[in-house]
């Protein structure tokens, strides 16, 4: 039990290692790639404390959270790519 | 210090963390960025305090909806703000 939970300690220590490059980089590619690091590993943090809680019906939250986030991802892309 | 509380001090830093970098960047693309990264702890938190429902609700309004109307809303008007 406490063994997952330090998994995903060390996935949210990963998540602000990504917001230091949300905080510094330089254009705003940096900065969407950035986030989509920290969409993934919220996404596996859930999935893993979905274990720790021992409750089946939270991978679902996951698997709509991961449907769903991936549609700001989706939109800011277009916007740098200048079609939307 | 339960490796749990711990786990929450560290989602509550990085809440803190993009905070202030939405109030902070004079970049509008980029705080909507920064505002996708607060929501998606936002969410993490919710789930981690057992509250499954509100975890979703929270994902699919702040992660999905709100950065595709904010981006909208910055092609339709100007991405820097004017300095005073």
């Amino acid at each position: 039990m406490t063994r997952w939970i330090f998994t995903v300690l060390v996935m949210v220590a990963l998540m602000l290692l990504a917001m230091v490059r949300l905080l510094k980089g330089p254009t705003s590619a940096d900065r969407v790639v950035a986030l989509d690091a920290i969409n993934t590993l919220v996404v596996a943090a859930m999935i893993v404390l979905a274990v720790v809680f021992r409750q089946f019906i939270f991978v679902d939250v996951a698997i709509i959270y991961a449907l769903l986030a991936f549609v700001g991802t989706l939109y800011i892309a277009k916007y740098l790519g200048g079609e939307l | 210090m339960t490796p749990f509380l711990l786990l929450q001090a560290l989602v509550l830093l990085g809440l803190i963390v993009t905070a202030v970098l939405i109030i902070s960047f004079k970049d509008l693309l980029a705080a909507a960025i920064a505002f996708a990264a607060f929501s998606l702890l936002l969410s993490l938190e919710f789930y981690l305090l057992q509250a499954p429902d509100v975890a979703i609700a929270e994902a699919g309004i702040g992660a999905g909806l709100t950065t595709a109307i904010f981006i909208i809303a910055i092609r339709g008007t100007q991405r820097h703000e004017e300095k005073n």
